[in-house]
């Protein structure tokens, strides 16, 4: 048992570890120096001299290894850096906004989930149904349509013709609203689809034959014998989707004006904020491994037949 | 008496008449006092820029506090592009290294107490210590107080525009009192959400406080969605709108646009270590076939460009920038390239055949693109578009021989910055590679003029130097956008972004 503990975090440590040094390295790799970016949005002429000592001040003349060393000592210990472009702690920052994406994420997927669930199986109950179509027409929408497009027309017409929200300047659950809404408009349609799929696989079944012959009605049966193997479908389709909560809401925050984190991380790309960056990559890299085993032992709640192909399972 | 009132309280007639009388004086004062509160309610701007801290020594919060109405710099720029005094009178120049300045009587803090010498030099050190970006101009500073209102500055390289230097945004004045810091703007920070709102109140210890409203400004980091919330009503004031905002809300009745030029310039770098541009008839030829009315419809906003610095400037150029494209041909035909019919011009068998770059932070430049692609395509020559997310490292490794550029060209309200650093032979960003001993010499005259009027006429000498060298065409002085709700139909925008929340903001009778 505490072995298997051990060699299972020394897994997730080492993955962990891959991905952040990966991805410390690309950032080096990208084009465009933070100094000169800095210097330059900044109206501010600097000669040679004063861009390295600039370099030197936010620790970007060390070799780079050096470098990721210095970073990862100072993250774990709870030392985020400096933000290049705004001068303030990195970590503050990060918390402060965290919540913003995290509601936002979560809230447009758990209301995609639910609405797609029912709408899903409404379409399967009733193939070529007005549920049915709907759900082909968000599906194919979400896919067509530019996020932010629609999210200015939501933002007029809720905003503006109707009245019906303050997305400024309204309380926090009023300026949640529209962006969980565009978030959840772009996922019903692939999860009722997909949920829609995961039903009509049921109708071919034996167990949903038998539950015809014992009186259920179909819609009764397909429900009842089917929402299980649903979820489990579905939760391996969002589960991807999930890994995204955490900086996947740009454009949410960004047309609805929140200081969510994922604007916040659009902005240091742009200013290739070092600081920041690494720190997100840290927190996204540690978010999309504990949703893996999260999404794991879920599956294996649901289906206690998939038990022996996780990789996380007790000795 | 006391029962015979009790008697008449109970009574159901008095009650309904007392009743009444209060309603119908609750009825009266209402519309009053409704138009008192909303009179008294908060000015609400929307911005794609908020300061991300309040502490002058974090990266650019400087520039935030001046811009929101916090804080200010002991010189900076007015209405009409000239440096003026502001925490302090004047500034004087001790010897190569060494300025004095004389601070302006009764100035105050937010907190009360005197902006004396000492507090200035306290709080200019900390700046230079922890912020980078104030050592960029003159290298370290060193501030001492010589007496209650006395100040001497050393810098690290010797400066003519000392005053110039401390109208960056880098040096705002504050008092660091026990972690707490207190500016002397005509606002206060009554409350702050880093990078998302911040709510002020009038600074008490300013001038005509009383007249001052409230102040609270969101950031709305994009453009559309600022215009769609001015035209929902929910702030007074949107800053820096896109232009294809400006038709939907004039449309709307009770919401007015101002258009105003700012001080960033577009303009083109030529490349002078290309084989056809190392020759001056060339890039003369190039900057005279561009027809900058044509930007300015492609874009739908600007104004020809005067020179390297915005009309707002004394120092500007007098004369607009000139679209002759006869007199392009002939240069061309005189440096040799020559065309045959309506095919591209050519030379020894070399098509005359051209990059032009642009970047896409400024969409202004990528429109530009195609028009200027036209202009010269009538004239002969072959011209190949590119976009570049990293214009500074492609500018500065020369991989271009077109790059259209945007600039704040004066933005501590001198023309020396952009001169020396852009055109300079030695030039940090010198990105057309362009040398001559004669500009040099005026950039040497410059290094060594502290007046202003002298500074100007040396200016005005350098763009004429550079109108007939070409090594950049200048092109349109962008316009920006605000939109403003009937309570801010006087505001008048200028200063870029630089002065958005001045003491006149909102100010009532």
């Amino acid at each position: 048992m505490a072995a298997t503990t051990i060699r299972n975090l020394s897994g997730f440590s080492l993955s962990w570890l891959l991905v952040v040094a990966g991805g410390f390295a690309l950032l080096r790799l990208m084009p465009g120096d933070p100094v000169i970016i800095f210097l330059d949005a900044s109206g501010l002429g600097a000669d040679g001299a004063v861009l390295e000592r600039m370099r030197a001040a936010w620790g970007l003349d060390a070799p780079l290894f050096v470098q990721f060393l210095d970073w990862l000592a100072r993250f774990i210990s709870g030392d985020w850096g400096i933000s290049y472009a705004t001068g303030r702690p990195v970590l503050p920052e990060i918390a402060g906004r965290l919540p913003w994406s995290v509601t936002i994420g979560a809230g447009g997927l758990g209301l995609a989930v639910i609405v797609g669930f029912r709408l899903g199986f409404a379409a399967a109950a009733r193939p070529g149904g007005v549920a049915d179509r709907l759900s082909r027409l968000l599906a194919i929408g979400a896919q067509a349509l530019p996020a932010f497009a629609v999210g200015f027309v939501l933002l007029w017409l809720l905003a503006i013709e109707f009245r019906l929200v303050r997305p400024l300047s309204g309380g926090v659950a009023e300026r949640l609203f529209l962006p969980i809404l565009l978030v959840a408009l772009f996922s019903i349609g692939s999860v009722a689809r997909v949920t829609r799929v995961a039903f009509c696989e049921i109708r071919d079944r034996p167990y949903f034959t038998t539950a015809l012959a014992k009186g259920c009605s179909r819609r009764v049966a397909l429900w009842r014998q089917g929402r299980r193997h649903a979820a489990l479908t579905l939760l391996a389709v969002i589960m991807p989707e999930a890994a995204w909560i955490i900086g996947g809401t740009a454009i949410a925050e960004i047309v609805f004006s929140l200081p969510g984190l994922s604007e916040y991380v659009v902005r240091a790309v742009a200013a290739r904020d070092y600081a920041v960056l690494q720190a997100f990559i840290a927190i996204v890299a540690l978010w999309l491994l504990l949703v893996q085993r999260a999404a794991a032992l879920a599956r294996r709640s649901l289906d206690p037949r998939l038990a022996d192909q996780l990789e996380w399972r007790d000795a | 008496m006391i029962r015979f009132s009790a008697v008449l309280l109970r009574s159901d007639i008095v009650k309904a008449a007392l009743a009444a009388s209060l309603l119908a004086v609750t009825t009266l004062h209402a519309p009053d006092a409704k138009a008192q509160a909303a009179e008294d309610a908060p000015l609400r701007v929307g911005k794609t820029f908020i300061a991300a801290a309040t502490d002058p020594a974090q990266g650019s919060a400087g520039w935030a506090l001046v811009s929101h109405g916090i804080a200010d710099q002991l010189f900076r720029v007015d209405r009409d592009g000239r440096l003026v005094g502001n925490l302090a009178t004047d500034a004087t120049r001790i010897d190569d290294l060494t300025w004095q300045v004389t601070l302006a009587p009764d100035r105050l803090f937010s907190d009360g107490s005197p902006v004396t010498a000492q507090a200035v030099a306290d709080s200019l050190n900390r700046t230079v210590a922890e912020n980078p970006a104030a050592r960029a101009s003159a290298g370290a500073l060193t501030f001492e107080a010589q007496s209650e209102s006395l100040l001497t500055i050393t810098s690290e390289r010797p400066t003519p525009v000392m005053p110039s230097i401390l109208a960056e945004w880098a040096f705002p004045v504050y008092l660091y009192a026990g972690g707490d810091l207190h500016f002397t703007g005509p606002f206060m920070i009554a409350d702050f959400t880093p990078g998302a709102r911040l709510d002020l109140k009038p600074n008490p210890h300013y001038p005509q406080a009383d007249s001052r409203n409230p102040v609270q400004i969101t950031r709305v980091a994009d453009g559309q969605a600022l215009a769609l919330a001015l035209r929902a009503g929910e702030i007074d004031l949107a800053f820096h709108l896109p232009v294809e905002s400006r038709a939907m809300l004039q449309a709307s009745g009770d919401i007015a646009v101002t258009s105003f030029p700012v001080e960033y310039q577009y303009m083109m770098w030529m490349n002078t270590a290309s084989d056809a541009l190392g020759d001056a008839r060339v890039r003369r030829a190039i900057d005279l076939a561009i027809d900058r009315e044509a930007l300015i419809a492609a874009a739908r906003a600007g104004r020809v460009a005067h020179g390297a610095f915005s009309q707002v400037f004394p120092f500007s150029a007098d004369e607009p920038a000139r679209h002759d494209a006869q007199a392009a041909a002939a240069l061309l035909d005189e440096a040799g390239w020559i065309r045959d019919g309506d095919g591209p011009r050519m030379r020894d068998g070399e098509t005359l055949s051209l990059t032009l770059v642009a970047y896409p932070q400024r969409p202004d430049l990528v429109t530009y693109q195609p028009v200027i692609r036209a202009a010269l395509a009538d004239l002969g020559i072959e011209v190949t578009t590119r976009i570049t997310e990293s214009p500074t490292d492609m500018a500065r490794a020369g991989e271009f021989d077109l790059f259209l550029w945007a600039q704040h060209t004066a933005p501590a309200g001198d023309p020396g910055f952009f001169l020396l650093l852009f055109l300079g032979s030695e030039g940090a960003n010198n990105y057309s590679g362009w040398s001559s001993a004669a500009f040099d010499a005026l950039l040497a005259d410059l290094a060594q003029t502290s007046d202003p009027q002298a500074r100007n006429l040396i200016a005005r000498e350098a763009q004429a130097l550079i109108a007939e060298e070409a090594p950049v065409a200048f092109l349109v002085t962008p316009e920006w956008h605000v939109g403003k709700s009937a309570r801010l139909a006087e505001y008048e925008p200028w200063g870029s972004d630089y002065y958005v929340i001045r003491s006149d903001f909102g100010l009532r009778e």
